[in-house]
C-alpha cells in the first residue's frame, strides 16, 4: 500500500535532487574544516560557500549566521547565551519546548520571565508584549509561526518595538524559513533559528542568526568552530544540503505556497462535502500546516486508524516514552481539554496530489462514520 | 464499531523477547497484525520529583517493540493507560500492603488495565483477536473458549490470568504457550529479533528495584510515616521481638525477621490494627482451609461443589482441593495442608491442565 505523508510540520522529506549533491560532494569533505592542508581547505570552502548562500537567501553578513545541529540547539544557544541572572525576559505561553522548557529553567535561576498569551485567533499581540516590558527587560522571544496552528505573529512589528527599547529580539523561525521570505536586513530580528528539515533539506543540521553587535556567551565549550558557539567539527554535508533546500525553497516559493494554499481549500471543501463536523483553528496562517477539530472522534483514535488506511497526520506533540498529549498550544488558544483531545494537524507537503488529498478526506469520513456506529 | 475481522490481531508488546516473538509467529502464519505497547507507568523521582522509566514499557522498551514492528513490516502505537493503571493496580496494591495483605498486582492489571482497553481497541481497529507474550494456551473445545496452561510448565503465567473476563478468552491468542523459553529465544535469535536478549521480565513493574518495601516509602512517604515498629508475638502472645513496620512482612516470611531460635520461625499472622506480627514454626503455618473472595469462573458452568487441583501463590506447587459455597461464602478446603496460605494472594483453580478460576484468598478458615 502507498503512504501518504501528510505531517510535514513534523518533518519534511529530503529533497531527491540535495540527497544527490549532497552524495556528490562527499568526496570533496574528506579534511577538517579546520586543517591546514588541502583536503580540510577543501572541507572549508564548502563550508563558507554554503554560509554565503543561505547569508544571501535571508540577507545577513558571513559573520551572522552559525551552524548548529538543529533548531533547538539553535534556541538554547540563543537564551543561554544572553540572559544572565537579574535579566528580564519576555516570552509567550504558546512557544515550542525549546523556548518554553528553557524559560522555566531560567525563571528557576534568577531571571525574570513574563509569558504572554497568545489570542483566540492563534496570535500574539503586539500590545500584550508592550504592556510586559520593564526597565531591565534584557530578551524578547517570540516564535515566527506556530508549529501546530501555523498562525504567523507580528514579528517585524514585535522586533521593531524590542529595537526601539533597547532590547534583543529572538525569533524562532524554525516552521517559518523556506515558506515565506526574510530579509534581515530590514527587520530590526536579533536572534533567529532554523532547521533544515522543515524545508526539505536534511535531519540534524540547523543554523542561528545573530546580528553583529550581539554578544553570546558559549553555551557548549569546545572548538572555536562557528564563533565559538557551535564547537565541534562541522557536519559540512548536512549544512551544504541545507544551503541547497534553502535556496530551492526560495527559488520555488510562491509557486509551493499556491499550490498548498490550492491543496489545503480543496480538502477543507471535501471535508464539507462529507458533511464532517469540524473548526479549523488559527487565523492568518501560514499555508502548510491546518489545525483542525474534528467534533466526533479523538485525535489519537483518528491518527491510528489513518495510519492503517495508509495516511500520516499528527495528533499531538510525542513525548519520548511514545505516548501523546493534546499540545499545549490548543489550551493555550482557549480549547478546552475535550476539544484539544479531538485535534489534529495535517500539514502538506510539496508531493501530494489532489486525488491523495480527495481520498484522505473520504478516509477520515469513513473512520469517524465507524467510530460511531 | 467496525465489523471485526477475525484474519486481524492487535498484539500487546511489551518489548521483550515474548510478545516480540508472540507478533513474529502470529505475522507467520498469515495474521494481519498491529503492534500496541500500553504505557502503563512512569516513577516518579523521590529527590527530583522528575518523571522517568519504569522496567515495564521504558522509553528502552517501547523502542525495541518498534525495533521488532517495522521489521515485520507492521504498525506500532502506543497507548497510554497510566490513570487505569494507577487506580486499578497500583492503588489496589497500596491498600492491600495497608491492610496487612500480600496482592498479586499482575492478576488486576491483566484483568482492569490490559485485556479491557486492548479488545477496547482490537474494535476500534476492526480486530477480532488481541495477543499476549504471556506463557499459556487457549483450548477451544465444545464450543468454549478455555485457559490452558503453557506448554513449558515451570513458565506457565496462567495464575496471573484468572480474572479475565471469561468473555473475552475467545478474542485472544497466545503464541508462545506451545513453546518453551529456550525455543522462544532461539527463534527469536534464528529470526535476528533485536529483543533476542533481553532479561526476562520482572513481577513488580513499577516497583524499580523489586523491593515493594522502597516503593511504598518513595510513593506515600507522609502515610509511611503513620506505619510504626511494634511487637514480634508468638502463638501463645508472648512479646518475642520487635518489628520494623507490619507493611515490611509477609505471611510464610522467614528470613529477616532478626530473632534467634533454635528452629526457624515464619510469620504466620500480620494484623494491622493492633500492629502486632505473629511467628510460628514451620509446622504451625500449614493449614487445610480457607475463605476466598471475588471468585471468577472461567468456565461457563462451574457445578459447586467442586473439585479443583488449587495453587495458593504463583510459585506453589498446589494440590487437591474442595470448592464448596456456603452462605454466599467460597470455602477451599486442601486434602494436604498447604504451607502459608496467604491473604491477598490470588487463589487458582484448574481442572486437569485447564484454568477454570479463582479468586482473592481472604482469610484462613479454623477446623
Amino acid at each position: 500500500m502507498k503512504r501518504i505523508y501528510c505531517d510535514n510540520a513534523a518533518s519534511t522529506p529530503l529533497d531527491k535532487d540535495i540527497l544527490k549533491k549532497m552524495n556528490d560532494i562527499s568526496e570533496r569533505t574528506i579534511g577538517n574544516p579546520s586543517s591546514i592542508h588541502k583536503f580540510g581547505q577543501e572541507s572549508k570552502a564548502i563550508l563558507e560557500r554554503a554560509r554565503l548562500s543561505v547569508c544571501n537567501s535571508l540577507g545577513c553578513n558571513r559573520s551572522e549566521l552559525i551552524f548548529t545541529s538543529c533548531g533547538t540547539e539553535s534556541n538554547n544557544i540563543a537564551l543561554l547565551g544572553i540572559l544572565k541572572p537579574g535579566d528580564h525576559f519576555i516570552t509567550s505561553t504558546y512557544e515550542h519546548p525549546a523556548i518554553l522548557k528553557v524559560a522555566n529553567i531560567l525563571g528557576k535561576k534568577g531571571i525574570e520571565v513574563s509569558y504572554v498569551r497568545p489570542h483566540h485567533n492563534g496570535k500574539i499581540s503586539t500590545i500584550d508584549i508592550e504592556k510586559e516590558i520593564k526597565p531591565h527587560t534584557k530578551l524578547i522571544s517570540i516564535m515566527f509561526v506556530n508549529n501546530e496552528i501555523g498562525t504567523i505573529n507580528p514579528i517585524n512589528e514585535i522586533s521593531e518595538i524590542s529595537h526601539n527599547e533597547d532590547i534583543i529580539f529572538h525569533t524562532d523561525a524554525v516552521q517559518c524559513v523556506g515558506k515565506k521570505r526574510i530579509n534581515l536586513r530590514k527587520t530590526k530580528i536579533d536572534l533567529l533559528s532554523l532547521s533544515a528539515h522543515k524545508f526539505y533539506g536534511p535531519k540534524g543540521v540547523g543554523a542561528l542568526f545573530i546580528r553583529d553587535g550581539v554578544d553570546l556567551r558559549p553555551t557548549y565549550i569546545g572548538g572555536s568552530q562557528e564563533n565559538n558557539l557551535s564547537p565541534g567539527t562541522e557536519n559540512i554535508i548536512g549544512i551544504y544540503g541545507l544551503s541547497l533546500a534553502l535556496e530551492m525553497s526560495l527559488d520555488l516559493m510562491e509557486q509551493r505556497n499556491k499550490l498548498t494554499t490550492k491543496n489545503e481549500s480543496l480538502f477543507i471543501n471535501s471535508l464539507k462535502e462529507l458533511n464532517l463536523n469540524f473548526n479549523i483553528n488559527g487565523e492568518d496562517r501560514l499555508p502548510g500546516i491546518l489545525n483542525l477539530t474534528f467534533m466526533d472522534i479523538l485525535s489519537t483514535d483518528l491518527v491510528m486508524a489513518l495510519d492503517i488506511d495508509g495516511y500520516a497526520i499528527s495528533g499531538g506533540s510525542a513525548c519520548s516514552s511514545g505516548i501523546t498529549a493534546a499540545p499545549n498550544t490548543l489550551i493555550e488558544i482557549g480549547l478546552n481539554e475535550d476539544l484539544a483531545k479531538k485535534t489534529v494537524r495535517i500539514s502538506f507537503g510539496k508531493d501530494i496530489t489532489e486525488n491523495n488529498i480527495i481520498n484522505l478526506a473520504k478516509s477520515i469520513s469513513i473512520i469517524i462514520r465507524n467510530t460511531n456506529e | 464499531m467496525s465489523k471485526l475481522d477475525k484474519n486481524k490481531v492487535l498484539v500487546a508488546m511489551s518489548g521483550g523477547v515474548d510478545s516480540s516473538v508472540a507478533i513474529s509467529k502470529l505475522k507467520e502464519q498469515g495474521y494481519e497484525t498491529i503492534g500496541i505497547t500500553l504505557k502503563l507507568w512512569e516513577n516518579t523521582n523521590p529527590t527530583t520529583g522528575k518523571k522517568e522509566n519504569s522496567l515495564c514499557n521504558s522509553t528502552e522498551a517501547i523502542n525495541a517493540a518498534k525495533m521488532i514492528c517495522d521489521r515485520l513490516g507492521v504498525h506500532h502505537y502506543t497507548i497510554n493507560h497510566i490513570d487505569s493503571f494507577k487506580t486499578h493496580v497500583v492503588d489496589n496494591f497500596i491498600n492491600e500492603y495497608m491492610g496487612g495483605k500480600t496482592p498479586n498486582p499482575c492478576v488486576k492489571c491483566n484483568s482492569y488495565v490490559k485485556w479491557g482497553n486492548l479488545i477496547e481497541q482490537a474494535n476500534k481497529f476492526g480486530a477480532y483477536y488481541i495477543a499476549t507474550g504471556h506463557y499459556a494456551r487457549i483450548s477451544r473445545k465444545n464450543k468454549e473458549s478455555v485457559i490452558q496452561i503453557a506448554k513449558d510448565k515451570s513458565k506457565d503465567q496462567s495464575y496471573m490470568l484468572w480474572h479475565i473476563n471469561k468473555e473475552l478468552i475467545d478474542r485472544t491468542l497466545f503464541p508462545i504457550g506451545e513453546f518453551t523459553k529456550d525455543e522462544i529465544r532461539e527463534y527469536a535469535k534464528e529470526q535476528n529479533l533485536e529483543t533476542s536478549d533481553t532479561p526476562d521480565s520482572q513481577d513488580l513493574c513499577f516497583v524499580m528495584d523489586g523491593d515493594y518495601r522502597n516503593f511504598l516509602n518513595e510513593y506515600m512517604p507522609e502515610k509511611m510515616k503513620n506505619i510504626k515498629g511494634g511487637n514480634i508475638k508468638d502463638e501463645s502472645g508472648k512479646i518475642v521481638g520487635n518489628h520494623t513496620g507490619f507493611t515490611d512482612y509477609t505471611i510464610g516470611q522467614r528470613k529477616g525477621l532478626k530473632l534467634s531460635f533454635p528452629e526457624p520461625r515464619y510469620v504466620k499472622k500480620i494484623n494491622p490494627i493492633t500492629n502486632t506480627v505473629t511467628i510460628a514454626k514451620k509446622e504451625s503455618i500449614f493449614s487445610n482451609r480457607c475463605i476466598a473472595k471475588e471468585i471468577n469462573w472461567m468456565i461457563s458452568k462451574p457445578n459447586i461443589p467442586l473439585r479443583a487441583y488449587t495453587k495458593i501463590r504463583y510459585n506453589s506447587h498446589g494440590g487437591s482441593s474442595l470448592i464448596e459455597k456456603t452462605k454466599g461464602e467460597y470455602r477451599i478446603s486442601f486434602d494436604e495442608p498447604q504451607l502459608a496460605i496467604t491473604p491477598g494472594q490470588s487463589i487458582v483453580f484448574y481442572s486437569g491442565d485447564i484454568l477454570i478460576g479463582g479468586g482473592i484468598i481472604k482469610g484462613l478458615k479454623k477446623e
